[in-house]
């Protein structure tokens, strides 16, 4: 049984339908990513697993149904999720921002904090800051980091690249790997930058107009001639 | 000189309770975005409550408590009912919504305890034609140091709250980025009605310290304490709980001096409109007040 | 449903249908009603022109104002001082009132062009209540008779007019303020339709829902936005010279003059609907009829209200006006006209003349 099970998740912004239905799963311990063009839906479908956005069909969490369970409750159950544009508190210093992210669990959280310190040492550096004066690249590691900070075991991770330079996208997707390989910690990613996705992530989904065109391992979708054409830019 | 101290020390006294009154606006502002016209009908009924409470024999201290805990409530009530369904629908309904609150607390008021004979709220603090202390020359009434001992404790307390406390980082995060906190697991309809609540308390401590030195108690109470808090707040920036006090406290020494040194042309009958002007210049020039940050609006 | 072509007979006859209904009732009125009856119109008639110059700038153009009593101050005095201490005939003071008002308008925009929302409901606010106070202060009493306010501001001799032939005494001058009022409102209705149907109009409903976007497409947004202050508070003058004419005094804590008069006209706008030509029309109605209704609670068991507030011993209009906004923007958000046309569209359906049609406009 997976981790997370959507079947037929169908969602919009008021009149307008953007999900049309969609099927998707993520077992303990993967990475799977969504790919597809701008609005393809690929955003919408993060907020509507994390019921952000009204949304109607099934979605499974640890067999679990939370399709009715406000957006709130979702981090006590372990679900964190990075939204896009980073997410970041910007009135708020860097470590406050930690803090928040354990707001939920009660549990001793100056350890958590030292070790997201180890792992990010650029955000060591700049813990008294305004979160909202840090790099693009910096305020996306102290997201992620914010996130994690509530222990949880599935990621959601909405464009981690946007906006930011391939030097700092590697350093996070080598991030998230790792967390993934050696934490088994499961992530889903959207992303449009299909090559650096489709080297960290274990399975793909792509998403076009709301609806999922096609699914499979990394591999196959990369070896695919007819996919990469259409969807992937050859 | 002693004139000079005379207008300091009065001045801080009335400009501390400008300062609690306007520290509600502000932590609805932060809270919320929205700015709260029933502030002071609030602090005003709440204000009779704690007269009723005491009334009715409940020590006075004990009444203003309590008095505080229904502002909370009645803070706490209205965002988690009337202000939050508006808001759903349109923001500009939210500022109606708070001007409909203004007339029916008012007429309420006035409707439960209108037809009495002016109230008296007595003082918390001996207020007989003796109780005084001179400093420098200049009269400083136990009741006017009173009243800002207490407004400073609690403007003190507030901000231990915000920085130190778990929940003021929650409302804090909440003003910051609200989706954000949503999906940090923080219960945000909890943290918005509570901003309103601690609003609708400090209203309620800073109705009845005024109350105590105005001696009489009506409907029309807290009005012109309204228009001097939205001075302040506007003055201090509506988005900084320090710049609301630091404001409030410059707001009422500076009335003193305007209306003490320039009887002629301010005198006591122009003292609000001095707080008036300050409003227009404010946004004039700096919208965003003195410590107060731009948001960048997105088109 | 019925459907109805825009510009066919059958849409002639119900707009010919819905003035001869107008014109009836407002023959009928002055005729027929006591004259107490009558100035409640005149009452109504004044908050309608009031609300009228509002909405122009709240309900179209977006811009929160709560100072329009101070321009309804402005209009009611300048009438008072020109005919108390200077002779003027009272049918000039109108024009004069709304040049004033018109300056004042204009002035009071320019803070109003580089702030929104609450900043500009902030020195709305400031100006409704700077107003009453310096009429108040005492370096302004040579012009405005501070505190006390100015009396005996009336019509000598009330004019004598082709059809209504001489109208004398208390229940001539009802009559007399009664078609006076109902004049100053249809003028107003016409300005405001008529810049409502403008470009400048249009204008003004880009500004409301997008100032950056409008800006860009070419709105000049200093030049519209203090214009429509400008005419906005030349009009509310109107409504302070009527009021001052009709009741013969104005002073600094007049009806309508302080903040609450601002309060009051945002409400009979919105209860009536706001953005809509006829919403502070039905609205100052609505308003004078509760007003009135709830009046004497307090004294005479009258009805439900009686059961529900007979304890109170002020009244609850207030209260109640305050319940029926906070219930208006739940359920009706679009006024009673609002209301009006969505349930109306279920009965029947205009429908527009196709563009390029031989006869379009």
């Amino acid at each position: 049984m997976s981790l997370l099970e959507v079947r037929a998740l169908t969602a919009g912004y008021g009149p307008v339908e953007v999900l049309h239905g969609i099927d998707l799963d993520v077992d303990e311990g993967e990475m799977v990513v969504i790919l597809g063009a701008n609005g393809a839906g690929k955003t919408t479908t993060m907020r509507a697993v994390s019921g952000m956005i009204g949304r109607s069909g099934v979605v499974n969490f640890g067999g679990v149904d939370i399709t009715r369970t406000n957006a709130e409750k979702l981090v006590g159950m372990g679900i964190a999720h990075v939204p896009q544009g980073r997410g970041t508190f910007p009135d708020l210093t860097v470590i406050d921002n930690l803090r928040v992210g354990a707001y939920a669990r009660s549990s001793d959280h100056k350890r958590d904090i030292d070790r997201w310190f180890d792992v990010f040492p650029r955000l060591a550096e700049r813990r008294d800051q305004r979160a909202g004066s840090l790099s693009g690249g910096e305020q996306q590691m102290l997201a992620i980091a914010r996130a994690l900070m509530s222990h949880p075991k599935l990621l959601l991770c909405d464009e981690p690249s946007l906006g930011l330079a391939p030097l700092i996208t590697q350093e996070v997707f080598e991030v998230l790997k790792k967390l993934n390989v050696e934490e088994g910690l499961s992530v889903l990613l959207v992303e449009q930058n299909a090559n650096l996705a489709l080297k960290v992530a274990q399975r793909v989904y792509l998403l076009e107009t709301g609806t999922v065109v096609a699914s499979g391992t990394a591999a196959q979708i990369a070896s695919d001639d007819a996919i990469r054409k259409a969807y992937l830019g050859a | 000189m002693e004139r000079f101290f005379q207008y300091f020390f009065d001045g801080l006294s009335l400009g501390s309770i400008y300062a609690l009154l306007a520290l509600g606006l502000v932590v609805v502002f932060r809270g919320t975005g929205h700015l709260n016209f029933a502030q002071g009908e609030m602090a005003m009924i709440c204000t009779f409550v704690v007269w009723q409470f005491n009334d009715w024999g409940i020590p006075l201290v004990l009444s203003i408590i309590l008095g505080m805990i229904v502002g909370f409530a009645l803070g706490a009530g209205v965002e988690a009912t009337i202000i939050r369904g508006v808001a759903k629908k349109s923001q500009a309904g939210v500022f109606v919504v708070s001007i409909a609150l203004f007339l029916g607390l008012n007429s309420l008021a006035a409707m439960i305890w209108g037809s009495l004979p002016p109230e008296q709220l007595p003082g918390l603090f001996p207020d007989e034609p003796d109780d005084f202390q001179r400093i420098f020359g200049a009269v400083w009434r136990y009741e006017y140091i009173g009243v800002l001992a207490v407004a400073l404790v609690l403007m003190g307390l507030l901000f231990l709250l915000f920085a130190k406390t778990k929940f003021g980082l929650a409302m804090r995060a909440v003003a910051s980025n609200p989706e954000s906190a949503r999906l940090a697991g923080i219960p945000t309809g909890i943290v918005l009605a509570s901003s309103w609540g601690i609003a609708g308390a400090m209203g309620a401590l800073s109705g009845t310290l005024w109350g105590g030195i105005v001696g009489e108690l009506n409907a029309g109470l807290m009005f012109t304490v309204f228009i001097y808090a939205s001075a302040a707040a506007t003055l201090g920036g509506f988005d900084s709980p320090g710049g609301a006090v630091i404001a409030g406290l410059t707001i009422g020494v500076g009335e003193q001096f305007l209306a003490g040194y320039f009887p002629g042309w301010i005198g006591q009958e122009m003292k609000l409109s001095a707080a008036l002007l300050t409003i227009f210049v404010v946004l004039l020039i700096k919208p965003s007040g003195l410590f107060g940050s731009t948001k960048v609006e997105r088109v | 449903m019925l459907r109805i072509d825009e510009g066919s007979l059958r849409h002639w006859l119900i707009r010919v249908l819905g003035v001869v209904v107008v014109a009836f009732i407002v023959v009928w009125v002055p005729t027929q009603m006591s004259s107490s009856r009558i100035g409640q119109f005149t009452d109504a008639f004044i908050l309608m022109i009031a609300a009228m110059s509002l909405n122009l700038v709240l309900g179209f153009t977006g811009q929160i104002s709560i100072g329009h009593s101070a321009f309804f101050g402005i209009g009611g005095y300048t009438a008072a001082i020109l005919i108390k201490d200077h002779g003027w005939s009272p049918g000039y003071t109108f024009y004069a009132a709304a040049v004033v008002s018109f300056v004042v308008g204009c002035v009071v925009a320019l803070p109003a062009l580089r702030i929104r929302g609450i900043y500009l409901a902030l020195v709305t606010l400031a100006v409704a209540v700077l107003f009453p106070t310096l009429v108040r202060w005492k370096k302004l009493a040579w012009l405005t008779d501070g505190s006390k306010g100015i009396d005996s501001v009336r019509y000598e001799d009330v004019p004598v007019w082709p059809i209504l032939g001489e109208l004398k005494g208390r229940e001539g001058r009802a009559v007399f303020m009664f078609w006076l009022g109902l004049i100053v409102v249809v003028v107003t209705y016409l300005v405001c339709r008529g810049i409502v149907k403008s470009r400048f109009g249009r204008a003004l409903v880009a500004i409301r829902d997008n100032e950056t976007a409008a800006a860009v497409m070419g709105v000049n947004l200093t030049t519209t936005k203090v214009l429509v202050f400008g005419v906005s508070a030349a009009l509310c003058a109107l409504g302070g010279v009527l009021s001052t004419l009709k009741s013969g005094v104005i002073t600094p804590d007049g009806q309508y003059v302080t903040l609450l008069g601002s309060i009051v006209f945002l409400l009979v706008m919105i209860v009536g609907g706001a953005g809509t030509l006829w919403g502070p029309i039905v609205g100052g109605l609505v308003y004078v009829w509760l007003d009135n209704t709830t009046r004497d609670i307090g004294t005479n068991d009258s009805g439900i209200l009686g059961a529900v507030f007979g304890w109170a011993d002020q009244s609850p209009a207030t209260l109640i006006l305050g319940l029926v906004l906070v219930v208006i923007m739940f359920a009706a958000p679009y006024g009673l006209v609002g209301l009006a046309k969505r349930l109306g569209r279920k009965i029947v359906v205009i429908v527009p003349r196709p563009v390029g049609s031989s006869t379009s406009r």
